[in-house]
């Protein structure tokens, strides 16, 4: 909405392009107002956000944290060797498996993904200094 | 009577053994195509476009449309098993399709999305054959003051998406209409929401958030458990596999309500299969004697977007066969291809190259069911990859996803933001925000606001061009309705619940 205010709401021509923004805006802001007194009103002490259960979470955020180190890589290692990490990763340490069943798939399956796409059907992915 | 016999001489031109190869050929990379997320069918059929051209007109045109037929097919398969929709109209099906999966359903689920696209397809077809001149004159009707309100029945849509909160799926649906937002404005070649990203400038592409939210979402969720193991139960033997006669009865409204919306919504030139199919499960859901089941895992909620998804094809053949109007990217890239063989698409092309045409028309009969061939015995082996454990499944996912993501534009900001709308896919699961709305809103968004800007400037800022042609004003009541209905139910619950209370 902030954003939105700096751009012309209309203009000669009929609505400029902060007609659309502003209204998106002042309805999501609208909404969430609502939904909060909602909260208030209905729920006698328990959020959303308490009631939702989080165990987990720190297993989430390490899957997510893993994926974004494999995408970090794309570029200076590859997709074969960074998508290899990540599942190792993965396996390894997400779902406490060993390190050899973790290798052989990472091996495999970014090698079969490297020749079903790259090979068979042309499709361009990040190659490293090894040339895949 | 004529229109049988040019029927008729159409299947003797697709029944040519040549005709039948490229044909097949034409399906079976459609299929290929449509299974792999981010490989669309435009690109597809732009890149067969050089080999295209050394052929004759007719064999070309019609592996190039069995491409785009055979695309919509497969993109089913990704959708339930994997939750991984590789296009925009493929977002409806994961809703259904992947809980039915989840429920030990695959099979039927992918079973009803080849036999719900193979009835559709023939429908469309049947559709094209029968009604495209009139039906494309109609088409032209549609001003942009039509499409707001074709836009607005669509976003309407969300009420039916909801869940258990209306106001977390507006919510939603409106941050996907932000979304659609960020970019280039058209009108003004401003910068909207860019923070001076060079990628930012062509906007967010809905791929991106669909397999963020949808797929990295899901394997997002699933990481809380260590158990890694079998996914979900795969029932034995190829009769569990396929869809029973249940399934079939309880899908029959589907199939005609999804094939009808996808050929009338495929018509309008830029409207696309996305709406069709959310318009599609939308009324399938409103009409149903189970709507609470929606989302939980019916054979309808399938069989309904998949059967607009497919149907629109044919619709979306009317505007350029009739018209010389490409509706989508790749009707752009098949009237390229018409206008390279040295044809004039319009209102003559059906009486100056009837070979062509009526080809086109009996070869998309043939090609529905050599889909459906091919389709229905990969079924079962498509069920098996829901054998794979947790552990290996989960990463496979991931891998896809990147591969798909990055295979858009070869861009790695791309790969960035799915991490990003994957977390945004965990935190709205944890909360119980739906997804489908958000997707909803970012397809539609940009097509509403230029239907909003385009019909104030025709008026010069008098709104009431909005609601006041026939048409558009028709299409508002309906979402109107659309949007209070739910209202009415929940106050005539309310009511009786009140009223026994009484007693």
């Amino acid at each position: 909405m902030i954003h939105a205010w700096d751009w012309p709401y209309l203009t000669a021509d009929g609505p400029g392009p902060g007609f659309f923004p502003l209204w998106i805006g002042i309805c999501i802001t609208a909404l969430a107002s609502v939904l909060v007194v909602l909260q208030l009103v209905h729920a006698a002490g328990q959020s959303p956000v308490a009631a939702t259960k989080w165990s987990g979470a720190g297993r989430v955020l390490a899957g997510w944290a893993g994926l974004m180190v494999c995408i970090a890589l794309l570029e200076p290692a590859g997709f074969v060797a960074s998508f290899l990490l990540l599942a190792v990763f993965l396996v390894m340490v997400i779902f406490r498996r060993g390190f050899l069943p973790a290798l052989i798939l990472g091996a495999s399956a970014s090698a079969g993904f490297w020749v079903l796409f790259v090979k068979l059907l042309k499709v361009q992915l990040p190659a490293g200094p090894w040339g895949f | 009577m004529e229109i049988i016999a040019n029927l008729m001489n159409g299947f003797a031109v697709a029944l040519d053994p040549l005709n039948l190869v490229w044909c097949f050929l034409g399906v079976f990379f459609g299929t290929v195509v449509g299974i792999l997320p981010g490989l669309g069918p435009s690109a597809t059929v732009a890149l067969l476009l050089p080999l295209a051209a050394q052929m004759n007109p007719t064999g070309g045109m019609i592996m190039m449309a069995g491409i785009y037929y055979g695309a919509k097919y497969g993109g089913s398969t990704t959708s339930i098993l994997l939750n991984v929709p590789g296009e925009s109209a493929s977002v409806v099906t994961c809703i259904d399709g992947f809980e039915m999966a989840k429920n030990g359903r695959a099979g039927p689920a992918l079973g009803i999305a080849a036999i719900s696209s193979f009835v559709a397809g023939t429908i469309g077809v049947l559709l094209l054959m029968l009604v495209a001149p009139p039906v494309a004159e109609f088409a032209l009707r549609f001003g942009p003051p039509e499409y707001f309100a074709l836009m607005a029945l669509g976003l309407s849509m969300v009420v039916l998406l909801a869940g258990k909160s209306l106001i977390k799926a507006l919510i939603s649906m409106f941050i996907g209409l932000w979304l659609a937002t960020i970019g280039i404005d058209m009108f003004t070649d401003g910068e909207r929401y860019t923070f001076d990203t060079v990628e930012l400038m062509d906007g967010v592409n809905f791929v991106v958030v669909a397999i963020g939210t949808f797929a990295i979402g899901e394997v997002l969720a699933n990481l809380i458990s260590t158990s890694g193991g079998q996914m979900f139960e795969v029932p034995k033997g190829v009769r569990n596999l396929m869809p029973n006669w249940q399934d079939l009865k309880d899908s029959r409204f589907a199939f005609v309500n999804g094939s009808l919306v996808g050929f009338f919504v495929g018509v309008l030139p830029g409207a696309g299969s996305t709406i069709a199919s959310f318009v599609s499960y939308g009324i399938e859901k409103a009409v149903s004697r189970r709507p609470e089941k929606f989302g939980t895992g019916v054979v309808e909620g399938v069989a309904a977007p998949e059967a607009a998804n497919n149907s629109e094809t044919g619709g979306a053949l009317v505007p350029l066969l009739t018209l010389g109007i490409p509706g989508s990217a790749t009707t752009a890239i098949l009237l390229a291809a018409l206008i390279m063989w040295g044809m004039r698409p319009g209102p003559l092309l059906i009486q100056d190259y009837p070979e062509m045409f009526w080809g086109l028309v009996a070869s998309m009969y043939i090609g529905n069911v050599m889909l459906l061939i091919l389709n229905l015995p990969l079924v079962p082996v498509f069920a098996q990859i829901l054998r794979l454990p947790a552990y290996v499944l989960y990463p496979l996912i991931l891998g896809v996803s990147i591969i798909g993501v990055y295979s858009v534009d070869h861009r790695l900001f791309d790969c960035w933001l799915v991490g990003v709308f994957g977390l945004l896919g965990y935190l709205m699961r944890k909360l119980e925000y739906p997804a489908a709305p958000l997707i909803l809103g970012l397809v539609l968004g940009d097509l509403m606001e230029n239907a909003v800007r385009q019909s104030l400037m025709m008026s010069r800022g008098d709104v009431s061009i909005l609601y006041s042609r026939p048409l558009a004003a028709v299409m508002l009541v309906l979402t109107v309705l659309v949007l209070v209905g739910p209202m009415f139910r929940r106050f005539e619950i309310w009511r009786l619940k009140a009223a026994e209370q009484d007693v």
